[in-house]
């Protein structure tokens, strides 16, 4: 039986592959999966969050940006962990000299130090600069 | 003689695209958030990284299979009962493989892109690694070569075995009957294993049988009581492609920079997380604070994954 030449099969099978790939992805989007999930509900949620992320955590205050996309979480030793969405999920890191945060009225910019978590921009209201003062504190 | 054996993983990738799609299905009517836009795609860009690496990596893996063979004890040939115990070995050699993947971070650097996602679906089987030849897998199957099976048996059981360990990522199917439970990895083992729930922390290793985790103290069951969560116990955070399939490797190199010297080893081949000043978290520092917390209320619906130490 003739075959088709190797390179021919390679650019059949890598070609046909990411087409699936974005055929699935686009489908997906298309599907509406993905939604159906909750942002932080209130403080209590963002101590629960911080509690998952880092287990013994021991989150004892916490403010909660207005869209519930992000939240500043302390514990009794005064160590703050910021929780923000990912996606339709969760991810958290503590805020410690790597950070750099910038105040704009109602909003706080924080960005991590690590490129790849990147940066977040929090609406906390009138308690912005309160916050803010907090952090400098360890930012 | 020496068959002409296909590849069992490019025969199966229709199948896959099929299931997902059916997946994708169930999970429109019962759980939406069951996926997510942006991770799917990159899950599914990663599978195919792992292809395009695999291809370029093949011939050198193949070599030192070939070479490993010549010196076999004796020749096992390719009658029915070889078949039989190549794949029950090779699910062996893979649980140590899988074990020590998750205990020595050498080897966790390249099987982490596999727990990077937070969602539990079959995309997230996709999600294969990259750099398995530095990260230097290959190494757990050659005691089966020394002992005389042929590598290209190896390498197709391999690929059944990694088949088979695809349609376990999912959340679509509860649990299986008793007895397949038993004896097979399921979707509920493997829930389990891709938990970051303390007590769910490195248990499950299994590619087939579920045997191994039993013999080897590290099963644990899937509790109800305690809904798993996925992922990795610090999260990327992050889509990014490359970064999944390298921020391992990025942090060993990072740790061996600044690490004085007699702790650069440590940063290699202790458990992910190990840290010479003990600053940070690894998975049995986390058990312990659970252990310490769980403990004097008096666990009685929740027994200790027993033997896991
Ligand atoms: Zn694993
Ligand atoms: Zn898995």
């Amino acid at each position: 039986m003739a075959t088709l030449p190797g390179w021919v099969m390679l650019v059949v099978k890598f070609g046909g592959s990411l087409l699936a790939i974005f055929a699935i992805a686009w489908l997906v989007k298309r599907m509406g999966l993905g939604k159906g999930y909750e942002r932080i509900r209130d403080e209590a949620h963002a101590i629960a969050l911080a509690e998952e992320a880092e287990f013994g955590f021991g989150g004892v205050a916490a403010d909660v940006d207005a869209a519930g996309y992000g939240a500043i979480v302390r514990n009794a030793t005064g160590v703050m962990l910021l929780v923000r969405a990912h996606g339709n999920r969760f991810a958290a890191r503590r805020i410690d000299a790597g950070f750099t945060a910038r105040l704009d009225r109602n909003r706080l910019w924080l960005q991590s130090g690590e490129r790849a978590f990147g940066s977040v921009e929090l609406d906390f209201g009138g308690r912005a600069s309160v916050i803010a003062s907090r952090l400098r504190t360890v930012i | 003689m020496i068959p002409d054996l296909p590849k069992p993983v490019d025969i199966a990738v229709p199948l896959f695209v099929a299931a997902i799609l059916a997946e994708m299905w169930i999970v429109q009517r019962r759980n939406r958030a069951a996926y997510e836009p942006r991770d799917t795609l990159t899950s599914l860009i990663l599978g195919f990284g792992n292809t395009v690496a695999g291809a370029m990596t093949a011939g050198a893996a193949g070599a030192v299979a070939m070479w490993t063979y010549e010196y076999r004890l004796v020749t096992i040939g390719w009658t029915w009962w070889a078949w039989i115990t190549a794949f029950v070995a090779y699910d062996l050699s893979y649980y140590w493989a899988h074990r020590a993947g998750h205990r020595i971070r050498w080897f966790w650097a390249s099987h982490v892109i596999h727990h990077s996602s937070q969602h539990y679906n079959l995309s997230t089987a996709l999600r294969q690694t990259w750099t398995g030849f530095i990260g230097l897998s290959f190494i757990f199957s050659m005691p089966l070569f020394f002992l005389g099976f042929h590598p290209a048996m190896i390498a197709f059981c391999a690929g059944l075995n990694l088949i088979y360990q695809f349609w376990i990522h999912t959340e679509a199917i509860d649990r299986m009957p008793r007895w397949f439970e038993w004896m097979f990895n399921t979707p509920s083992h493997h829930r389990v294993h891709h938990a970051t729930n303390p007590r769910y922390l490195d248990a499950n290793y299994a590619g087939v049988f579920m045997l191994w985790d039993r013999m080897f103290g590290s099963f644990t069951p899937e509790d109800d009581v305690d809904p798993i969560r996925y992922g990795l116990v610090r999260q990327l955070g992050s889509f990014n492609i490359l970064w999944a399939a390298t921020h391992e490797w990025v942090g060993i190199a990072r740790d061996l920079r600044r690490a004085p010297w007699q702790a650069k080893l440590g940063y290699i081949v202790m458990p992910p997380g190990w840290s010479h000043d003990g600053s940070r978290d690894t998975s049995d520092s986390i058990k312990a604070r659970w252990r310490d917390r769980e403990q004097p209320r008096g666990e009685s619906r929740s027994p200790m994954p027993e033997a896991a130490e």
